[in-house]
């Protein structure tokens, strides 16, 4: 049985009544309105001109094609030879020499080509700069400043541009002038966030002890994601002011800011925390075990849900020694490695299924329960990728999609999310070859060949 | 020809004066019915910029995080956890399964921009506060329902958690060596990364209202979020696998890797274009290898082979020097480089320090600390640090008084029928010790006036 066959009514009891009825239906009705917005509601930033200047530096591409997604014109601005993140790809796996991530985060994008080394190409620049919204900067801090357009020039002459810089260390600080010309890349941005040296287990051997890299750009498109909610705020104050500014991202900065949990933990502790593998550093069971037929994640961690799970394996004699999360503390991971090996031995007796239909049987009952004090242990198997692209949930909510790119055939990427009632996010094409728009946007903004 | 760049942007940036400095989101308002950490994210983006939020907790009980702390530490009877995730927001406290405490919910509702929840979906609905209901009494409402798997579809009512949403994503089985176990991403990726999307949500929904003058009802599902930042779908489909788990190596990148130097330290090296790769190979006095095709083209480079062989020889001349040298090399040579920090540096480092990303604040009530600040810098309208968490119900005669103009024997009233209530005893829920609340001018705001 897949997970997504069952949709159980886990509110029944408060679902009953007339009035209650009536809000749900009213619901449902805005909900089946979402699935497939009405081809006249328009995006968020429909007025807003945006210029990416890109330079092998994702984040900013990820930001660009986020406000593309909200409906913003985005005019992505590459080298003649076109951006080298053309060709930054999985295995160099391409389609026609062009990589999948660039691909996927040219959503909604004009690709044009200017050549910044070259008079003809500044002016040109500088042109489109003044007429435009917002400027994506993701060349070296200060090199576009250099060559007289930067922050102080163009907002000389529009002072309402948002102007929004994304590199390593930002573009103030002494160590990001010391540090300018060091280029950005994910995996430097997870070390310097401090994430690498959270992910690991110490007790494996040489090198598979080390600092780990997250197998996504964790770094990369939280810079960019927080890239793109500065600029939508710095887009509000000047819908009040009418005033632009400068907004500045330092990837490596990204993770470490957003989450904060470090400077928590530097500043009550005193010292660094060091790999404990898979357990986490505040609640126990919260992690990946082996099943019968695969891995499953078991999130247990409350106190209510610790007994529920020791309920439904049948070892409730563990209960005593265990019962607060007090006493499942993960700061002496060899301890707690105690009841760790009991819970793994008790899961690796049952499959996947098994373990998620107990739990979530168990959990609904639960839930009706009046104290609700017996909890819902969570266990759901840990999907690999392909299991997630097949489950009837996503297939539902279109969360993938299949996009034809003109000469480069179809792709499939994920949807956007959020989802919004009235200003929907959109894929609406995906280009990719090199000036394919120059003729025409050349033209439409008087620019010189 | 105008000065220094850096000198320039360390004028326009400079910390220090943020504090005078205008809010972009100061007259926008927000009701915050949300716990842990996925929708309380939503809020903090808006409280550091400026919008007035209004946090409500059930009363007694509190936001589950206010417990939610790491190997049983408190500071000063708080949680630091939750000190940082929820600053700058007005605690006042309503009882919802009283039909008198969503009235009261409701007529806070009428005079807000944004609502913010995270309970189970559909719930709100059921309970009459939803978004149907809200918007009927104020039309320009932005209403934000942050669950695990979106409104609709078959999983909609399991429950969510950061890790069980890195499981329904397929993010868990990304991270780790080949054939050896996979980790998760530690200190709640699956949260925080979500957070940030459903605040570009309110944030694009705030920009499309200033120009149609409309709400709408936004729908962020955590797993999709997720989904969002993989590249596996589009490798999937154009390859017909899973792209796997590939240790410290990230494939979009060659070489690339965390290593450790002479000196013991551990640095991440990723090279994303050709030319960075001349500059590396030229830095390791390779540059016999910068002759061939297959080393300098980024295509061919990525190729599992190629990349093996220059992983290999990176790992040797990063062994073979210290830290220091080999970042020097990368200032001098241009390559992406990353020291791997840890909690300890991140809140101790300079650099953070004078870019305002992590803050030496003192708070009214619980005196000195370090926290993390603004995650992006804005020049105009930075985010900024104004207080920390507070007791449960802290503000609720503040807000009841100056939002709704309520008396002293309406509070009174209020109380005594269990719709408003404070903290019990509980760590994590009360005041610090040394706290004088009968003294406290914002807990008795306008009392017997």
């Amino acid at each position: 049985m897949k997970s997504s066959e069952k949709s159980p009514q886990v509110f029944s009891k408060h679902m009953t009544g007339k009035k209650t009825q009536e809000h749900l239906a009213n619901f449902e009705r805005l909900l089946s309105e979402m699935i497939d917005p009405r081809p006249d509601k328009t995006g968020s930033l429909e007025n807003i001109r945006v210029l990416e200047v890109s330079s092998a530096n994702y984040p900013a591409t990820i930001c660009a094609s986020m406000l593309g997604e909200l409906g913003a014109e985005v005019l992505k601005i590459e080298p003649p030879e076109g951006d080298p993140a053309r060709e930054v790809t999985p295995y160099g796996v391409n389609i026609k020499g062009v990589g999948l991530p660039f691909l996927m985060e040219n959503r909604n994008k004009r690709n044009i080509t200017m050549d910044l080394s070259t008079e003809t190409g500044r002016a040109n620049l500088k042109k489109l700069a003044g007429g435009a919204d917002v400027l994506i900067d993701a060349m070296k801090p200060g090199e576009l400043d250099a060559i007289e357009a930067g922050y102080r020039h163009l907002s000389d002459v529009n002072p309402s541009l948002i102007y929004v810089a994304v590199s390593p260390f930002g573009h103030f600080t002494s160590k990001a002038e010391r540090c300018r010309d060091i280029p950005d890349s994910d995996l430097t941005a997870q070390a310097e966030s401090g994430f690498s040296m959270l992910i690991g287990d110490p007790r494996e051997p040489e090198p598979y002890n080390y600092p780990l890299r997250a197998g996504i750009w964790a770094a990369s498109y939280m810079s960019g994601a927080l890239a793109t909610a500065g600029t939508l705020t710095a887009l509000l104050h000047r819908n009040k002011t009418g005033e632009g500014q400068m907004v500045d991202i330092a990837t490596n900065d990204a993770i470490s800011a957003w989450q904060g949990f470090s400077a928590v933990w530097g500043f009550t502790m005193e010292q660094p925390r060091v790999r404990i593998g898979n357990f986490d550093w505040g609640l126990y069971p919260y992690g990946y075990y082996k099943a019968k037929d695969g891995y499953v994640t078991v999130c247990a961690a409350l106190d209510h849900d610790f007994r529920g799970l020791l309920k439904i394996l049948g070892r409730w004699d563990l209960e005593d020694d265990w019962k607060f999360l007090f006493d499942r503390l993960t700061d002496d991971p060899e301890k707690l490695q105690e009841l760790e090996t009991e819970i793994e031995k008790e899961i690796a007796k049952y499959t996947c299924d098994e373990l998620f239909r107990k739990t979530f049987e168990y959990g609904i009952k639960a839930t009706r329960d009046k104290l609700r004090s017996k909890g819902f242990p969570i266990v759901v198997e840990t999907k690999l990728p392909h299991q997630v692209v097949e489950e009837k949930h996503w297939q539902i909510r279109k969360s993938f999609q299949e996009v034809d790119v003109p000469g480069f055939g179809k792709i499939t990427i994920p949807a956007s999310p959020p989802q919004m009632s009235e200003s929907p996010m959109r894929i609406k094409w995906i280009k990719g070859t090199i000036g394919e728009d120059d003729e025409e946007i050349y033209a439409q903004y008087g620019l010189e060949k | 020809m105008k000065g220094d760049y850096f000198s320039f942007t360390e004028q326009l940036f400079n910390p220090s004066a943020a504090a005078e400095k205008p809010e972009a989101l100061k007259q926008i308002r927000v009701l915050d019915l949300s716990r842990i950490i996925y929708g309380p994210m939503v809020a903090k983006w808006l409280g550091m910029f400026g919008a007035e939020v209004i946090k409500v907790e059930e009363p007694e009980e509190g936001d589950d995080w206010r417990t939610g702390t790491y190997w049983g530490k408190f500071w000063k009877d708080s949680c630091p956890y939750f000190q940082s995730l929820n600053p700058n927001k007005y605690f006042v406290t309503i009882n919802l399964k009283e039909q008198k405490g969503k009235e009261l919910l409701l007529e806070i509702a009428k005079n807000v921009d944004v609502v913010i929840e995270n309970y189970r979906a559909g719930l709100t609905e059921a309970w009459g506060i939803g978004y149907t209901t809200v918007s009927k009494i104020n039309p320009k409402v932005i209403y934000i329902s942050c669950s695990g798997y979106g409104q609709y579809g078959p999983l909609k009512f399991y429950p969510s958690y950061d890790i069980v949403a890195q499981s329904m994503s397929g993010v868990a089985r990304g991270t780790g060596f080949p054939d050896r176990k996979t980790y998760k991403l530690p200190d709640y990726y699956g949260d925080f990364l979500p957070a940030l999307f459903g605040a570009i949500g309110v944030l694009a929904a705030l920009n499309a209202r200033e120009r149609t003058g409309k709400g709408q009802y936004i729908d962020m599902a955590q797993s999709e979020g997720l989904m969002r930042v993989m590249h596996n779908w589009t490798y999937m489909a154009q390859t017909g696998d899973d792209l796997g788990c590939t240790g410290n190596n990230d494939p979009t990148m060659a070489p690339s890797g965390i290593f450790r130097t002479r000196d013991g330290k551990f640095l991440a090296i990723a090279v994303a274009t050709g030319k960075q790769c001349v500059s590396l190979l030229k830095a390791m006095e390779k540059a016999e290898l910068a002759e061939k095709k297959e080393y300098v083209e980024t295509l061919a480079r990525l190729k599992p082979e190629n990349a093996r062989v220059l992983n290999m020889l990176l790992e040797e001349w990063v062994a073979s020097k210290n830290e220091n040298e080999v970042i020097e090399l990368a200032l001098k040579w241009e390559f992406p480089v990353g020291q791997v920090m840890d909690d300890e540096k991140i809140v101790n480092d300079d650099w953070r320090r004078e870019r305002g990303s992590i803050v030496d604040f003192d708070d009214e009530m619980y005196g000195k600390g370090k926290w993390a600040g603004p995650a992006v810098s804005l020049s105009k309208t930075p985010g900024r640090l104004k207080w920390l968490s507070r007791p449960i119900g802290y503000h609720n005669r503040y807000i009841f008084k100056t939002l709704l103009g309520f008396s002293d024997d309406k509070i009174k009233e209020l109380e005594k029928d269990g719709v408003i209530g404070y903290w019990d005893n509980r760590v994590g829920k009360r005041p610090p010790e040394y706290w004088n609340i009968e003294k406290d001018e914002i807990f008795n705001y306008g009392k017997g006036k």
